[in-house]
């Protein structure tokens, strides 16, 4: 017989849920936390003084309310004392930022990542950063932990995509958790995620998909990658390897891709087939594939049919993922963005063709709301989940 | 879901001219009804008929589900009915907070209440995450395209609006600024309002509509969920007024008067 939860689960259960919500939605009077979270006024002071005493919240009085009555205590995350680092290693960048506890990004430095730069060899750069940004830190700062983003692609030194080496959790953990805790003198959890994975994260926690818990967030850079969030969870696979949708194949005995396998969905959707299919050359780079969109919208008519072809085989595909997953919500990140306002008529037709009416009635299609900055802020979501799960053994 | 506003056999003539014939139009909270039809098919002026700029000649409407009467412009906006026009109607030699209150200012006393006017301002702004603008003290003659379809937005949204028009609102704009005010478009409609899209560009349609209204000639052929057609649907509803089983039989669009004859072909 299973016996229910013992106390201190339930506490530990409501701690971290209090955090949770301060965390994602900013400062919150405790008459709003104890309606949002169900839980008794008298439990929800119990627990913001738990909080408090672990210097993790601060309370205040509000400064107006126009209400009658005693004011509710506001709660507010103590962001500029407990902080993580997030770093980002995408495929033409390299980013490390300094996040307070409720996502606020207090300093923040950016690179260039060379073209043929492994992942792994991106790791003492990043080394720099934290050296640089560590000078800043007021001594009574707390750091929590470090999440990291990994793109799965890099630009090699021709200018063509290729995988980056060394993009097991492993690889890109164990040097940069060495130097962090040479660096801060704590052993602190480092937990490293896939590009696409962390970015969906992120547009779940904070961005467009506030509030969905079946996302399919498709990310384009050199490569097509996918997040997808399933029932509220990142589904990640056995090593960290799932949701490579760019390497399902639409097209037997299509073009070569990079994978050494044929008619991947990449390389009908990818840069490389839009700039093809436009009948130009280049790097394949960001530039090129939204040089092609703006020169569609300005009426260059190869331009123009490359973009509805791509939007084709964009529709093609999620149909296909939209079958399976039945997600409340896809959005479209990275070029993929422009590509889809760009060709939507394309893309839904081919949708509402293939896809189940039960699956594609609800299906919301989006595009990112947090940007750039959704991969740093989703790698600061990973670096806070120990904290948030239980907040007072750290 | 009750729709937010619903036009029931709405009839506007001018003169002999029938402008519009019938017309069945129903627009739910919180999704972006796509408003098409090709030049003349009395897209704008069903919008005029809403907004109170023309009197309807036949039909009703419900606002809320309640039967309303829309006698002028200051009726729609009570209801929470904003349009925003191609055109803008912003004034150039004013800045963003003075053009978002334009003729409804806000006063303290004699004087222009300037800091909860300018604090609003900032607040709609922000809530409708636009990042793009500097300063809201700008001119408007300095801002950009993309800017200033934003500001008229927000402009349109700042009086909790329930209902906002969007005439052809990426008519004259490039690819970044069109991509940033579709968003704010699907933005509007995430936030609970109602959103009519006016727009000729098939894209825009299908990147933010929920559903799709379709005028033909004046009448109302179809009005279809985004997830139910293709492209070529819609094209076929805007261009000949039906598609397969959508849209009105032949014999009554008119469509057969028109029969297309090519010029050297047998009688």
């Amino acid at each position: 017989m299973r016996t229910g939860p013992s106390q201190e689960e339930v506490r530990r259960q409501n701690l971290g849920a209090l955090l949770r919500y301060v965390h994602i939605h900013g400062p919150t009077s405790r008459a709003e936390l104890t309606s949002e979270l169900g839980l008794n006024r008298s439990t929800i002071g119990a627990l913001t003084a738990d909080l408090a005493a672990a210097g993790l919240v601060t309370e205040a009085a509000p400064r107006e309310t126009g209400r009658a009555g005693r004011p509710s205590l506001v709660v507010r995350p103590e962001s500029e004392r407990v902080y993580a680092y997030a770093f980002s290693i995408e495929v033409d960048q390299l980013q490390a930022a300094r996040v307070g506890l409720g996502g606020e990004v207090l300093d923040h430095r950016s690179d260039d990542r060379p073209s043929g730069l492994p992942a792994v060899e991106a790791v003492p750069l990043l080394a720099e950063f934290v050296k640089d940004l560590q000078q800043a830190v007021p001594d009574t700062a707390v750091y929590v932990g470090g999440g990291v983003s990994v793109s799965r692609m890099m630009r090699r030194a021709d200018g063509t995509a290729g995988l980056s080496g060394g993009t097991d959790r492993a690889a890109v953990a164990e040097p940069l958790g060495a130097v962090l805790s040479a660096e801060l003198g704590a052993e602190r959890p480092l937990v490293v995620g896939n590009a696409a994975d962390v970015a969906a994260l992120a547009e779940h926690a904070r961005g467009a998909a506030v509030g969905c818990d079946n996302v399919i967030y498709l990310h384009r850079d050199a490569g097509v990658d996918a997040g997808i969030i399933v029932g509220g969870r990142r589904l990640t696979g056995h090593a960290g390897h799932g949701g490579q949708v760019g390497h399902m194949v639409v097209l037997p005995g299509g073009r070569p891709c990079s994978c050494g396998s044929r008619g991947c969905w990449e390389t009908e959707i990818g840069d490389r087939a839009l700039l093809n299919a436009a009948g130009r050359d280049g790097d394949g780079g960001r530039g090129a594939a939204l040089a092609v969109v703006d020169a569609a919208s300005r009426g260059d008519a190869s331009a123009q049919a490359a973009v509805r072809q791509v939007g084709d085989w964009l529709g093609f595909g999620l149909a296909n993922l939209v079958n399976i997953f039945d997600p409340e919500m896809v959005i479209f990140g990275g070029t993929l963005r422009d590509v889809y306002l760009a060709a939507a008529a394309q893309v839904r037709s081919r949708l509402n063709s293939m896809a189940l009416t039960v699956a594609r009635e609800h299906v919301r299609l989006r595009t990112p709301q947090l940007g750039e900055d959704a991969t740093l802020i989703g790698a600061a979501e990973l670096a806070f989940e120990r904290l948030l799960a239980d907040p007072l053994s750290s | 879901m009750t729709p937010l506003l619903e036009a029931r056999g709405i009839v506007k003539r001018f003169g002999p001219v029938q402008v519009l014939q019938d017309v069945d139009f129903s627009v739910p909270p919180g999704e972006v009804t796509a408003l098409v039809g090709d030049n003349g098919a009395g897209k704008s002026t069903l919008v005029k008929c809403i907004s109170g700029i023309y009197p309807s000649d036949e039909g009703e409407f419900l606002f809320e589900g309640n039967p309303v009467h829309i006698h002028g412009p200051r009726d729609a906006a009570t209801l929470g009915i904003e349009v925003v026009y191609q055109d803008l109607a912003l004034c150039d030699n004013l800045d963003i907070v003075q053009n978002m209150f334009l003729g409804r200012e806000k006063r303290s006393g004699l004087v222009l209440d300037e800091p909860t006017m300018e604090q609003m301002a900032a607040e709609t702004l922000a809530g409708l995450s636009v990042r793009t603008v500097k300063s809201l003290r700008q001119l408007v003659a300095s801002l950009s395209g993309g800017q200033r379809q934003t500001v008229a937005i927000a402009k349109a949204v700042l009086w909790n609006s329930k209902l906002v028009i969007l005439d052809e609102p990426t008519a004259a704009l490039g690819v970044a600024q069109t991509a940033q005010v579709l968003e704010l478009v699907r933005r509007l409609a995430d936030h609970g309002l109602a959103v009519v899209l006016i727009s000729h560009n098939m894209n825009d349609v299908f990147a933010v509509s929920d559903n799709i209204a379709a005028l033909y000639l004046g009448r109302m052929v179809a009005q279809v969920r985004t997830t139910d057609v293709t492209h070529a649907q819609v094209v076929e509803l805007i261009t000949a007024g039906r598609s397969g089983n959508l849209g009105t039989p032949p014999a009554e669009n008119g469509a057969e008067l028109m029969e297309p004859t090519i010029p050297g072909a047998k009688e």
